[in-house]
């Protein structure tokens, strides 16, 4: 008995960790049935403990005597046993139910590939903007629990002393004579409970309806023919995942990951067995070298020469044969300046990482929050290499950073853009594929000032988002069929607008208007970038040594 | 009539390691209304439980109307209970749980609804049918119980202190219509119950069982004007039991005095165990009886006034009596031959749980 209730004692985290570890350790790959066998097992302690004091109070006289009137076990459980214990297999199931609805950690962790329960497919839409059928089931599930508590917290009439109702001593009386009062006479209180019951039931169908055809629109019927994507959050214009399904007739199941830290234990640990994934630069430098990628059969990707071969140039970086990623999203990092606060403030258009250290700029910079991208700024402005792992250039940038901290307003990532928007600050570190949709939306706010972009001439961070197949994908000609349609320039052009991150593909770029194609802060020259690099993977000891010295920075 | 209905076999059963019946051998016969009476613990219950199928024995057989019912489930057998608690099924309405046994044998619906109109009737709670369990009194849960088994046309009725939660004028009127049922009905009763009083008013046969024995076995007037043992005679009514020598056959001494008696076959000097109900005794004036004594103890009772008699040997006897002796008068005992009853004494302690089974 005590071992049930380990899942109510422990934290949902360990719960979650602990199961999840245990599916893979015993091969059990993570997906619908996972999460069942973890709701089934963090809910069974919930369940017991509001069977188990029903069925101790039900005299097990009631069901003997079943028995006695001829009753076979299994009738007479059903017939006498059940209805008592059903008020405790109710409330069991409304607090299994509402603990299953509830849960997001346990479910985060042992959730397969495009598996959502309500609360993991709400916080996944948090990140992307909440659709408005989130509203109409919140609405739906709050009305029907708000109608319920009302309909049980109302108070039935008061019971009132009916003459006729018979006590202990007048049932004796009643011996002798004919039987007192109305004998069809039903208890008020009954026919309450009736409806409370009644009403109960009802609530439960209903809940478990709405929640059951979300899910189902989400987990759809399951076809032969499968992927399994695994991107970026807001990183697809979504019609062109149906277009794919629809030209190929495979089945997308599409999952999102915020950070390439996040996604890289998940196909590490192959728990979910995603056949293409869209990771960075240095983070497909570290799969190549953990050997988890797959060769792509270029056989299978003729679109492969839309891609403009400098970024396939580029690729070489990470991956020196052009063996494993295909480019999909490019950028840099550059500096966002507000031209007409910069005049008020008399200093001239930011060109170089180095304007970042003016005097004059104190309280009006913006610096990104994160180590490799803070310590590429000092470094490059230094003119060393921002992959460098010698000490002493280290040293120097940090010794930069610190000398910099009093005129920085603030470390922050996605807060750059809403600051600048706001007038908050005169310059700021951004990539540039916030540019398109920043200059979109100042134009729609209608602001009384100008954002413009800028490459450092001392050379910046050159980054490259590539499609690579996992070693062990199930679907691996699928996921080839998936590259070579995103590298179809309609397809890519389509992405291009969506997400606003300059594209690799020339076919694509050929469609564009001529105004976009000569933004230079989307498309910069490329031989602009020649002092530029792309992020490497240093290996765990020298990003301990970035970390250290990003510490000090920060707490300085 | 008169044909064994059920016949006990050597039955022995232990719970845990404690012998609970231990040997029991028993027959009920045909028609008859036979009680099983004793204290908590004396294995009554348990007897019960083992004709119902609810329990089966260690050992022994279990014979019903000729056939061995041992192993059979009590869904099987053709017999029905009645239990302490009712055991209603709260869920359902009267009806339905009068219906239940029908329904489960597949009776027609009009046959269903003549069987519930004639069960109300015969307990008199006609047309409360449609009523919820949790409206009716404890007395007429207890009838609907029974209500709810003899629709089934049981050959036997097992009742396993029915009455016991009841109070007592409710208890009183139940027991006259439990026999009123029997003798309507013609099922053989096996009743179960602690109460002394229930048992003789109710009963053709009375058991007197005692840690898992039959202590004696007979009719209510005979249990109670002849215990074969200590026991018996003091569970059964109150009685003086006081050491005595059987001087020789119809003379027994007590305290120094000797009294008549009317048995015989004890041989000489033996020393014996004297039964005198209390009502049994005569108080009269100092010189005109056998014992003499002072009254130390009154309690009126309604009916009679309860005394203590204390004679100088330290005893106290206990007297039923509709004259009043105040607290302090002196007085003598006197009883009459017919009064006495002779027990042997037992020879030891398991003995004396297992009777004197001559």
């Amino acid at each position: 008995m005590g071992i049930t209730n380990i899942p109510m004692l422990n934290a949902d985290i360990v719960t979650g960790i602990s199961l999840m570890l245990a599916f893979i350790a015993f091969g059990i790959s993570l997906g619908f049935k996972t999460i069942l066998i973890a709701h089934i097992t963090f809910n069974i302690p919930y369940v017991i403990l509001s069977v188990m004091p029903k069925l101790k109070q039900t005299s097990k006289i009631t069901y003997e005597a079943a028995m006695d009137l001829g009753a076979s076990p299994i009738y007479a459980f059903f017939k006498v046993v059940f209805p008592d214990i059903l008020p405790g297999i109710l409330s069991g199931f409304l607090l299994a139910f509402t603990m299953s609805l509830d849960d997001f950690i346990i479910t985060h962790f042992t959730r397969g590939a495009g598996i959502n329960t309500l609360s993991t497919l709400i916080y996944s839409q948090v990140r992307r903007g909440i659709q408005p059928s989130m509203y109409a089931l919140s609405t739906i599930i709050f009305l029907t629990v708000l109608v319920l508590l009302l309909i049980t917290n109302f108070k039935p009439p008061k019971k009132k002393v009916i003459p006729g109702m018979a006590p202990a001593g007048a049932g004796a009386a009643g011996l002798a004579g004919s039987p007192s009062g109305n004998p069809d006479w039903e208890d008020p209180n009954k026919k309450f409970q009736k409806i409370q019951r009644g009403a109960m039931t009802i609530a439960a169908v209903v809940i478990v309806a709405v929640v059951g055809l979300v899910t189902i629109k989400n987990y759809s019927i399951t076809h032969s023919d499968e992927l399994y994507v695994y991107n970026w959050g807001e990183y697809i214009d979504e019609e062109v995942v149906s277009m794919f399904e629809e030209e190929t007739g495979i089945k997308v199941t599409y999952d999102m990951f915020e950070t390439n830290e996040e996604m890289y234990p998940i196909i590490e640990a192959g728990a979910v067995r995603y056949d293409v994934v869209c990771p960075s630069d240095y983070m497909i430098q570290k799969m190549v070298e953990n050997d988890m990628l797959a060769e792509i059969n270029f056989e299978n990707v003729p679109n492969i020469s839309q891609i403009n071969p400098v970024y396939m140039e580029m690729s070489k970086a990470f991956d020196p044969q052009n063996l494993y990623s295909v480019p999909y999203c490019w950028g840099t990092v550059g500096i966002l300046y507000n031209s007409q606060r910069l005049e008020e403030l008399g200093v001239e258009p930011p060109d170089s990482w180095a304007d970042l250290w003016d005097p004059a700029l104190s309280g009006e910079i913006l610096m990104q929050d994160s180590v490799r991208d803070a310590f590429m700024v000092a470094l490059k402005k230094l003119g060393y290499s921002m992959n460098t792992t010698n000490r002493d250039e280290l040293e120097a940038a940090k010794q930069l950073l610190i000398d910099q901290k009093p005129l920085v307003q603030a470390y922050v990532i996605d807060q750059v853009r809403d600051k600048m928007l706001g007038g908050e600050a005169a310059v700021g570190v951004i990539y540039s594929g916030e540019m398109l949709y920043l200059q979109e939306e100042a134009e729609a706010l209608e602001l009384d000032f100008d954002l413009e972009y800028v490459l450092p001439k001392e050379g910046t961070n050159l980054w490259l988002d590539s499609w690579v197949i996992p070693q062990n994908a199930q679907n691996k000609e699928n996921a080839e069929k998936w590259i070579n349609f995103l590298c179809r320039p309609d397809i890519a052009l389509r992405n291009f607008e969506y997400i606003t991150y300059p594209t690799p593909n020339q076919g694509a770029f050929e469609l564009l208007d001529e105004e976009t194609q000569e933004n230079k802060a989307v498309f910069p020259d490329l031989d602009t970038l020649d002092n530029s690099e792309v992020f490497l993977y240093l290996g765990d000891e020298e990003d301990a040594v970035y970390n250290a010295l990003w510490k000090e920075v920060k707490s300085k | 009539m008169n044909q064994p209905l059920i016949d006990l076999q050597h039955i022995s059963k232990s719970f845990d390691g404690t012998m609970v019946l231990d040997d029991l051998s028993l027959t009920v016969k045909e028609n008859s209304f036979v009680t099983l009476l004793g204290p908590s613990g004396c294995g009554k219950t348990t007897t019960l439980r083992i004709i119902g199928g609810f329990e089966s024995p260690d050992t022994g057989k279990v014979i019903f109307d000729g056939q061995d019912i041992t192993n059979l489930p009590p869904n099987k057998r053709q017999l029905n209970t009645v239990f302490q608690k009712y055991a209603l099924f709260t869920h359902m309405t009267i009806a339905e749980n009068i219906a239940f046994g029908l329904k489960i044998k597949n009776k027609t619906k009009s046959y269903i609804d003549d069987k519930i109109k004639y069960a109300l009737k015969l307990v008199n709670l006609d047309g409360y049918g449609n009523r919820s369990v949790d409206s009716l009194s404890g007395g007429q849960q207890q009838r609907i119980a029974i209500a709810r088994a003899i629709v089934n046309e049981p050959r036997l009725l097992l009742l396993d202190e029915p009455l016991g939660a009841l109070d007592l004028k409710l208890r009183q009127d139940m027991q006259y219509e439990l026999i009123r049922l029997k003798n309507e009905l013609g099922i053989t009763f096996v009743y179960v119950t602690h109460d002394q009083e229930e048992a003789l008013t109710m009963s053709d046969t009375i058991v007197v069982m005692n840690q898992g024995y039959i202590q004696q076995m007979g009719t209510p007037e005979s249990i109670y004007n002849e215990p074969e043992n200590a026991f018996v005679a003091d569970f059964i009514g109150d009685s003086n039991i006081v050491p005595g020598i059987m001087l020789h056959d119809k003379l027994v001494e007590i305290f120094g005095a000797k009294f008549e008696c009317v048995d015989k076959g004890f041989g000489i000097n033996k020393p014996v165990d004297v039964v005198i109900r209390p009502e049994d005794i005569d108080l009269v004036e100092p010189g005109q009886g056998t014992l003499s004594g002072v009254v130390t103890h009154l309690i009126f009772k309604g009916v009679h006034y309860e005394m203590e008699v204390t004679t100088p040997d330290g005893f106290e006897w206990l007297v039923h009596s509709t004259d009043l002796f105040p607290v302090g008068k002196k007085v003598d005992i006197h009883v009459d031959p017919f009064d006495i009853q002779i027990m042997n004494k037992p020879a030891s302690e398991d003995e004396e749980a297992i009777g004197v089974n001559e």
